[in-house]
């Protein structure tokens, strides 16, 4: 038996930045991740913020920075565009991460702090004994029981950790987002600063994305609601890139699967003893799927607010809901606006779609935001102005 | 349940499981089918359709 104050299950950025900062606050913490190794294989498109790094205090470094956003271009069926770039002001310019180099760089830095790490032990069940929990694990091959004070349960979208303690983790399916993406070189993008988007029926529920990494590389993926579509992911990426004029001569190098869950956060992220973060709380934004920064953040917290119950000696719910309340603070708002949104967007046919991209054209954005695109949604369609028109 | 080679093991099926059934290791999946009510919601959300009962 191993004995830690904090175990933080799943060392993705989420609950790399929670065992940094718990570190950091003074506590003895241990990251574990079942993987061979950190970051691989990916499981998204790998766009972050400039102004959510910045938050959280991390540096962007080239080796894991690959390449920097300029824009938006957002595409209707019918091929329509809506530019979002040149001078307007950019509040969500950010960058395309490799994820493999920053999700082992964010790992190191918890292991700079003072975490210790164990890779390929993967979590099987836990118990509560007394006032800790009691992790089962396998670790190549042997079984080991971690006792820990607190634990931190960010471990993606399967989110066991969660739902073993009580908690209401786990996502419906029609709240999970399938998705697909190809690395791929040889696309021919417009501008390979700028993010696109394809909606419609090339991706229920959902969209496809083109996320440049470099002059022809691009993540080419998409994710769909299931319920919604007559396929497979896999299959609509592989209709995608075969007809879309960016991608059809293009060469795939890689294939990366996995769930995002879409729904917004669980209700209660913290219970006596232990934290959620990240994909597992459902720390997402419902309409772009993106939550990189978002389970950082969130990370961020649960790592401080740890470490000061530790010093404390009080791990009760009681002490630890300054977690749920700073992540509700930060995001619930948000999000429920953004879950209306979701359900506008995925109310519209494909002539719709067409019809707003239309009407787009003479609208001239102040920022390149979500905000300021719903904003200006709910200028140029009455169905948004009905359905959205008190939120934005 | 019948895991096909070509599953990437991402978890997605272990994330919609209701009953929280299915364990990912870094290349295998553990399903506990004694407990399995064969809602079938896992084979669903394949989205490379992996899984077959």
């Amino acid at each position: 038996m191993i004995e830690t104050d904090i175990l933080v299950v799943g060392a993705g950025p989420a609950g790399s930045i929670a065992a940094k900062h718990a570190a950091l606050g003074g506590a003895d913490v241990l990251l574990i991740d079942k993987k061979s190794e950190i970051g691989s294989p990916k499981r998204c498109a790998e766009g972050v913020s400039k102004e959510g790094l910045n938050f959280l205090g991390i540096e962007p470094q080239l080796i894991w920075a690959v390449n920097e956003i300029e824009g938006i271009r957002l595409i209707a069926p019918d091929g329509t565009d809506v530019w979002l770039n040149d001078e307007i002001k950019l509040p969500e310019a950010g960058y395309i991460l490799e994820r493999k180099v920053f999700d082992k760089h964010m790992a190191m830095d918890a292991g700079r702090a003072g975490a210790k790490i164990k890779i390929k032990t993967l979590a099987n069940a836990l118990k509560k004994e007394g006032d800790s929990y009691i992790v089962n694990c396998e670790s190549m091959g042997e079984e080991l029981d971690i006792k820990a004070k607190i634990l931190i349960g960010a471990d993606g979208p399967e989110s066991h950790i969660g739902r073993w303690a009580g908690l209401k983790t786990g996502t419906k399916p029609k709240d999970m987002e399938s998705g697909v993406q190809f690395e791929m070189c040889n696309v021919k993008m417009e501008d390979p600063t700028v993010l696109e988007f394809y909606f419609g029926s090339v991706a229920p529920g959902g969209y496809v994305w083109i996320f440049p990494k470099g002059e022809d590389v691009a993540n080419v993926g998409l994710g769909i609601i299931q319920s919604k579509a007559d396929k497979t992911a896999y299959e609509y990426l592989v209709d995608f890139v075969k007809t879309c004029p960016a991608t059809k001569d293009g060469k795939i190098v890689e294939l990366n699967v996995g769930g995002d869950p879409v729904g917004g956060m669980i209700k209660d992220l913290s219970d006596d003893n232990i934290l959620i973060v990240g994909d597992a709380a459902g720390q997402v934004h419902p309409l772009t799927g993106g939550g990189i920064i978002n389970g950082m953040t969130c990370g961020m917290f649960a790592g401080e607010i740890a470490a000061k119950s530790i010093k404390k000696g009080d791990y009760s719910k009681k002490h630890l809901s300054e977690y749920d309340k700073r992540c509700k603070d930060l995001l619930e708002d948000k999000m429920k606006k953004y879950l209306k949104v979701r359900d506008y967007l995925e109310s519209l046919s494909d002539d719709e779609l067409n019809s707003v991209a239309a009407a787009f054209q003479n609208v001239e954005f102040k920022e390149i935001s979500t905000a300021e695109l719903v904003k200006k949604l709910v200028k140029v369609s009455p169905k948004a102005l009905l359905k959205l028109g008190k939120l934005f | 349940m019948i895991v096909k080679d070509w599953c990437m093991y991402c978890g997605e099926c272990a994330g919609v499981c209701p009953k929280n059934l299915i364990l990912l290791k870094e290349t295998d999946l553990i399903f506990d089918d004694s407990k399995c009510r064969e809602c079938d919601i896992c084979i669903g959300v394949c989205p490379v359709n992996a899984l077959e009962r």
